[in-house]
């Protein structure tokens, strides 16, 4: 069976370790997946590439035809990978836009995991106070364990207490766990099957 | 086919010239494109209802009313009438009267609103918008259609052996258009009754207003109002029009860049291609808006086309009213090029009543 998984980076330099850690939890998913048996499409979305298109999208209250298409791919998929630098203390504002003109519905139910990167390890809890509450906002299902790569992870072997290697093989497997356990995402067409009148009379 | 002007009476500060609006002198202005609209042929006027600055239309049935007084051909009705908001008694006895007051030229869009406060600013509860809106209709309909209605709901005090007065004209209901941008449950509505489905395809991609409008088409015809194609269609259009294309850019881009819903967003192009911004020569206009058949997925019955705020100057309005005049001529004639005749136009008191006669 297809899964389709979708990796959202909102790293801004190029090169960007936002999107190297991106890559790498990605290409764990697949793998683990692999050996669940299913075929991956797996699709990058650098939300950097979208950054007029969101403003845009937020000042006129609609999406660009490309944007739309992009949002449509995210409610989509299977599985989705997020992965944020830190700035301030938070997700950084091109991600946070990205998610704000996403449809309400977009990530419920969705297996989300989340990744940030961040100048130094003290940031680590970006994961757990901002991103994670996002995702249960959404009511996306974010798996336990979410990626913190800081300037260390990226130098650090296995005589460290845990690898960032590690971190990225134990979240993949948790995610890739959760995609196989549900049913793939079938997308509605909400011009196809109105709420009948009765229905909306009654007051449901 | 029904071609004329719509409002929502903003009151903008000329971005150009700096020159400041009032609500008087807007007001009077919008009065005179009615007038005006109705001397260069035109057959509809239609005003908003909001109830917050920058707007001034908070009391359309007044400001119609006038309207009535001075002009005696054209079609008046809004853009929109908050079904949500409003007590449905109230929306049935204003409209009845205008309705008299103006010899049936009278018909309503309704609309839920464009601001959140005003929900709880008249006692209601934006998370009951669509509920608010089906349940206060439906109760409209029954004022206007029974004489004595005993009703109870759930947003609004109980009546018993309540009478709407006046009742309206002919025994006829003004006919009612149901406005929505992107809740498939007010096409829905709309299709349930054979009401008239109009779609404001200028803050909405124009690729999805055609699977609106399809949606209420084939729901219409579920409801067995007559076939999809039979249905009652309304569009809308942003119209900036100069005898050369580049001087109405030109002319343009400082309103569009200084609007509170235009600027700084996408470029007046992108709009331009995405949604029903028509900014241009009488011939392109007339080319693109052909083209929305497209889009109103077959022939339709209304087109109304937005020609001031945004501090667009009085005197450019009413250039823009006479060039839409002429412009109109020529819509008439070409999008009765190849209309199958079953397909109506839109209902007006005048055939309301002769059908109500022959039932």
């Amino acid at each position: 069976m297809v899964r389709k998984v979708v990796v959202l980076s909102a790293g801004l330099r190029q090169p960007s370790s936002t999107r190297l850690l991106a890559d790498r939890l990605a290409a764990a998913v697949v793998r683990e997946l692999g050996e669940l048996g299913a075929e991956v499409e797996l699709e990058v979305i650098e939300a950097r590439d979208h950054g007029h298109d969101l403003v845009n999208n937020l000042l006129v209250g609609y999406p660009s035809e490309e944007l739309e298409a992009v949002l449509g791919r995210v409610a989509a998929a299977d599985g989705l990978i997020a992965v944020t630098p830190t700035f301030s203390a938070s997700y950084n504002g091109l991600f946070k836009m990205f998610v704000d003109v996403l449809d309400d519905e977009a990530l419920a139910g969705k297996p989300v995991l989340i990744g940030a990167t961040g100048g130094t390890g003290r940031h680590s809890m970006v994961l757990d106070h901002e991103l994670r509450p996002l995702f249960n906002y959404l009511r996306a299902d974010v798996v336990p364990t979410g990626v913190f790569a800081g300037p260390e992870d990226w130098a650090a072997g296995e005589a460290t207490e845990l690898p960032l290697v590690r971190r990225i093989d134990r979240a993949a497997q948790q995610l890739a766990r959760e995609i196989v356990l549900r049913d793939p995402v079938k997308s509605v067409d909400p011009y196809d099957a109105p709420t009948p009148f009765a229905q909306l009379l009654a007051g449901d | 086919m029904q071609i004329g002007i719509f409002g929502v009476g903003d009151v903008a500060n000329d971005p150009v010239t700096g020159t400041a609006a009032t609500e008087g002198g807007r007001i009077k202005a919008v009065v005179e494109y009615a007038q005006r609209a109705e001397e260069v042929g035109l057959d509809v006027f239609a005003i908003g209802e909001h109830h917050n600055p920058p707007f001034m239309p908070s009391s359309p049935t007044t400001l119609l009313g006038y309207v009535a007084a001075r002009t005696s051909r054209i079609q008046l009705s809004t853009s929109t009438t908050l079904i949500t908001t409003n007590d449905p008694v109230k929306i049935a006895e204003d409209y009845a009267m205008l309705q008299h007051l103006a010899d049936g030229r009278v018909d309503l869009m309704m609309g839920r609103g464009n601001t959140g406060p005003v929900y709880p600013w008249f006692g209601k509860d934006i998370r009951d918008g669509i509920g608010l809106a089906v349940e206060n209709y439906a109760l409209l309909r029954r004022l206007w259609r029974e004489d004595v209605v005993d009703w109870e709901g759930k947003f609004r005090t109980p009546l018993q052996g309540f009478t709407a007065t006046p009742r309206p004209l002919d025994g006829v209901p003004p006919f009612v258009w149901h406005g929505s941008i992107r809740s498939t449950e007010i096409a829905e509505q709309a299709a349930f009754y054979g009401d008239g489905f109009f779609h404001n395809n200028l803050f909405w991609p124009k690729r999805h207003v055609r699977q609106m409008v399809g949606l209420y088409r084939r729901r219409f015809e579920h409801y067995g109002h007559g076939a999809a194609d039979q249905a009652y269609v309304g569009l809308a259009a942003q119209l900036f029009v100069r005898k050369n294309s580049q001087d109405a850019i030109r002319d343009f881009r400082p309103y569009y860049d200084g609007s509170a819903a235009y600027g700084g967003g996408p470029s007046l192009e992108e709009t331009s291609r995405d949604t029903a911004l028509l900014v241009g020569s009488p011939e392109q206009i007339i080319e693109r808006v052909l083209e929305f058949r497209e889009y109103a997925d077959g022939d339709y019955q209304r087109q109304l086309f937005n020609v001031d705020g945004i501090g667009i100057p009085h005197r450019t309005v009413l250039e823009q009213i006479d060039q839409l005049g002429e412009i109109a001529q020529v819509l008439r004639k070409e999008f009765a090029v190849g209309r199958p005749a079953h397909v109506p136009d839109a209902p007006t008191h005048q055939s309301l009543k002769a059908s109500a006669e022959v039932r």
